[in-house]
C-alpha cells in the first residue's frame, strides 16, 4: 500500500515536472550582446489585495526622480495598480480618468540600466481606492501625491480591461502587455537592457481612447556608466508631455471627446498632467547651475517642439541613450512617444518658460516656468 | 451599419405587421418580452465568414433585470444569495453593494434599476429560472442595431456619444431601467446608456484567435462608421471578462425562444 502511494507520488511528481520544463522551454533566458532576454511567463491571478496601488522605493510622483543610492544593478519589485479617478486637469476642468496608480501621467519609474523588475498590477478599476492618504508600504510617489495631490484626486470607478507596455522593457506583447479584466492581477519580469527614457501605457483596444483617457506614464533607465555631465548636474526633474481630449459632460464632469481625439483635436495639451502646474509650483533652480530634465512626449497623438525660452540645449541625449548626443539645441522635436534627456545651463536669476513651440499646443496649455534664485557658487 | 439598417428596414416593416399579432401575448406581469423578428447584421469581427450574419426571431426582455427582481429570484434561490454562492460561480464583488443578502438598500441602489455586480453564472441561473437565456452576442448585437436613424450624420453623433459613454459610465449614478430614451424599432430598451450586458457567448472562440492590440479596433472597423469603433469597444470589453467577473457595470437581460406563456399560466408559475 505504501509502495503504491510512492508510485503515485512519484508519477505525479515527474508529470508536473514535465510540465514546468515545458513552459521553462519557451522562456529560458539568455544573453546577447551583454543584454538579458527571454523572461519567465506572465502570470495571470485574483489576490485579495487592498494595500497601496504603487509599492516600489523608487517610484515617485512627477516631477521629481528617485536617487539612485545603489552600487550595481538591482532586483527591483514594483506594483502600480490601475486605479480611476477623478482628477482635476484645468481649473475646473474634471474627468474620470483611467490611471496607472492615481495620477496622469502616472508614477515615475527609476532604475539602471541592466536592473531586473518583477513587476505586479491589479487592475482594481471596479473598486474605489482612495490615493490621497498616508498610507503604509507604498513607494515615496505614494506620500508625495498624500501631501501634494495637484490634480486634486478622488476616487472613482469604471471597470474596464486594461494592460501594460512598458517601452523600456523586451518581450513578447502576447505575453507580458496582455490584457487582464477588472480584478485580475498580471506579474512578469523584464530587464531593462537599454539606457533611456521610456514611456509606458495601456495597450488595450481602443489604445487612443486607454492613452487618452489617462493611461501613460514614465520609467527612467539611467545608463550604468552614467551622462558625461553627470559630475556638474544640480538639479534633475521629470517632464511628461501629453494631450487630453474632453467635452463637457452632462453633469458637472468632463468625459472623453471621441471626435476630438479622432481628428488630433486635443482640448488640452499639458506638461505633468495639468493645464497649469508648472506655474503654480515652477521648477527651481540658481543661476549657474545646469539643469537636467527627463523630458517625454507621451501623446498619444501629437508632437512636441520642446524648448526652453532663454536657454540653449547644452546636451541633449535623444530617447535619452548616452550615445545620442548633440549639442546646442534650440528646440527637440519628439513625436509620439519619443524622449529625451537634456542639460541646459541656468543664465541668470528670473523666469525661464519651458514651452512646445507649436505654439497651438503651448496655447492648450504646454507651457511651464522654471525659475532661477541668484548665483550661489 | 447604415446599409443594413436598410437592408433591414423592409424586413422590419413587415414584421411590425407580424409583431401587432403578438402584441396581446406580450404579458407585464414580469419584464415584458418583445419579439425581436429575424433578420441579418453585419458583425465588427474581422474574421467572421459567411456575412451577414442571420440571426431567427427571439424574445427579449424589454429592460435589464433590476434590483427587485433579482431579489424575487433570489427569494425562490437561496443557493445564490451573497453567502451562499459557491465562489466557483463568482469572484468577491458579487452584489457587493447590497446591504445583506435579501436587503439590495433600495436608498441607495434603487428598486428600478438594473442589477449589476452579477457573474455571468449567476445571469445565467436567473435566466434560466425564467425559462429563458442569456441573449447570444449575435442577438444582442442584432437587436441592439435596429435603431432609426433619419441621416448618418445622426446616427455618428450618436455613436460618438456612445464611445464616450463607454469612457465614462457612471456606475454610482445608474438610472432607473427604461429611462434612457434609447430604443429600438422593436421596442427593446435602454441596450446603450444605462449598463453594459451579459450576453451567453461574451468570449467567442474567436476571442482567443484576437490579439488584443493598437491595431484591434483598426480590425474591427469593418463598417468603417462611428457605430462600428464604438461597437469594438464594447466586444473588445466584453471579450475581457471571464464569467465570474462581477462588475459595477454590467448587468443583463434575458432572451426566449418561446413568447410570454399567458397571463393565467403566468400567475402560476411566478412567485
Amino acid at each position: 500500500m505504501k509502495s503504491a502511494i510512492l508510485k503515485i507520488t512519484l508519477m505525479v511528481g515527474m508529470v508536473l515536472f514535465g510540465m514546468s520544463s515545458m513552459l521553462m522551454a519557451q522562456t529560458e533566458e539568455y544573453t546577447l550582446d551583454g543584454m538579458t532576454f527571454g523572461m519567465p511567463e506572465a502570470e495571470v491571478y485574483t489576490e485579495d489585495y487592498t494595500g497601496s496601488p504603487v509599492v516600489g522605493e523608487y517610484v515617485t510622483q512627477l516631477p521629481n526622480l528617485a536617487p539612485l543610492d545603489y552600487e550595481g544593478n538591482k532586483h527591483h519589485e514594483v506594483r502600480i495598480d490601475i486605479i480611476v479617478q477623478e482628477i482635476e486637469v484645468a481649473e475646473g476642468v474634471r474627468y474620470q480618468a483611467w490611471t496607472f496608480g492615481g495620477t496622469v501621467p502616472g508614477p515615475v519609474l527609476h532604475v539602471k540600466e541592466g536592473d531586473r523588475i518583477t513587476f505586479v498590477m491589479k487592475n482594481r478599476s471596479d473598486e474605489e481606492v482612495t490615493i490621497t492618504e498616508p498610507n503604509k508600504g507604498g513607494s515615496p510617489f505614494m506620500n508625495q501625491v498624500a501631501e501634494n495631490p495637484y490634480q486634486k484626486n478622488s476616487s472613482a470607478i469604471m471597470p474596464m480591461p486594461h494592460s501594460m507596455d512598458f517601452h523600456a522593457g523586451t518581450v513578447a506583447k502576447d505575453d507580458k502587455w496582455r490584457t487582464i479584466g477588472p480584478g485580475e492581477t498580471i506579474k512578469f519580469d523584464w530587464v531593462a537592457n537599454y539606457a533611456g527614457s521610456y514611456i509606458y501605457h495601456c495597450g488595450t483596444p481602443s489604445v487612443l481612447m486607454h492613452t487618452a483617457m489617462g493611461q501613460h506614464g514614465m520609467v527612467v533607465v539611467s545608463p550604468k556608466d552614467g551622462y558625461p555631465t553627470d559630475y556638474e548636474v544640480d538639479r534633475e526633474y521629470v517632464v511628461v508631455q501629453s494631450e487630453y481630449y474632453l467635452t463637457k459632460g452632462a453633469g458637472d464632469l468632463y468625459t472623453y471627446d471621441y471626435e476630438a481625439a479622432s481628428n488630433n483635436n486635443p482640448s488640452h495639451v499639458v506638461f505633468n498632467g495639468h493645464q497649469t502646474v508648472l506655474h503654480d509650483q515652477p521648477l527651481k533652480a540658481n543661476a549657474g547651475e545646469r539643469v537636467r530634465l527627463h523630458f517625454s512626449n507621451n501623446g498619444p497623438s501629437g508632437t512636441s517642439s520642446f524648448h526652453v525660452i532663454g536657454a540653449i540645449f547644452d546636451r541633449v541625449w535623444l530617447e535619452g541613450h548616452p550615445f545620442n548626443e548633440m549639442r546646442g539645441m534650440q528646440t527637440v522635436l519628439l513625436g509620439a512617444s519619443n524622449s529625451a534627456t537634456i542639460d541646459f545651463i541656468v543664465p541668470e536669476e528670473g523666469k525661464y518658460i519651458l514651452v512646445d513651440h507649436e505654439f497651438v499646443d503651448a496655447e492648450k496649455g504646454a507651457t511651464g516656468t522654471l525659475k532661477a534664485g541668484p548665483r550661489k557658487k | 451599419m447604415m446599409r443594413s439598417l436598410r437592408n433591414i428596414s423592409a424586413l422590419a416593416a413587415l414584421m411590425i405587421f407580424v409583431m401587432t399579432a403578438f402584441i396581446p401575448e406580450i404579458v407585464f406581469s414580469q419584464t415584458a418580452r418583445v419579439l425581436v423578428p429575424a433578420g441579418s447584421f453585419h458583425s465588427i469581427l474581422p474574421e467572421v465568414e459567411g456575412e451577414p450574419i442571420v440571426v431567427d426571431s427571439f424574445y427579449m426582455d424589454e429592460t435589464a433585470v433590476t434590483n427587485e427582481e433579482f431579489l424575487d429570484f433570489l427569494k425562490a434561490n437561496p443557493e445564490w444569495r451573497r453567502s451562499e454562492i459557491p465562489p466557483i460561480f463568482t469572484n468577491n464583488g458579487y452584489l457587493k453593494e447590497w446591504k445583506s443578502d435579501m436587503e439590495p438598500g433600495y436608498e441607495k441602489l434603487g428598486e428600478n434599476r438594473p442589477v449589476t455586480r452579477v457573474s455571468w453564472y449567476a445571469a445565467n441561473a436567473y435566466c434560466a429560472d425564467r425559462d429563458g437565456r442569456l441573449p447570444t452576442l449575435n442577438e444582442w448585437e442584432y437587436s441592439a442595431q435596429l435603431l432609426e436613424f433619419n441621416t448618418e450624420a445622426e446616427m455618428n453623433k450618436f455613436s460618438s456619444g456612445l464611445i464616450n459613454w463607454y469612457s465614462g459610465i457612471d456606475v454610482n449614478n445608474l438610472a432607473e431601467v427604461g429611462s434612457t430614451g434609447i430604443e429600438t424599432t422593436t421596442g427593446v430598451k435602454d441596450q446603450f446608456g444605462l449598463v453594459m450586458e451579459w450576453v451567453e457567448d461574451f468570449k467567442p472562440i474567436i476571442a482567443d484567435e484576437l490579439s488584443l492590440d493598437c491595431g484591434t479596433v483598426g480590425r474591427m472597423n469593418t463598417l468603417g462608421s462611428v457605430y462600428s469603433y464604438a461597437a469594438s469597444i464594447r466586444y473588445i470589453t466584453r471579450m475581457s471578462f471571464n464569467a465570474k467577473i462581477t462588475t459595477g457595470m454590467v448587468g443583463f437581460r434575458c432572451a426566449y425562444d418561446e413568447p410570454a406563456p399567458s397571463s393565467q399560466n403566468q400567475n402560476g408559475v411566478s412567485l
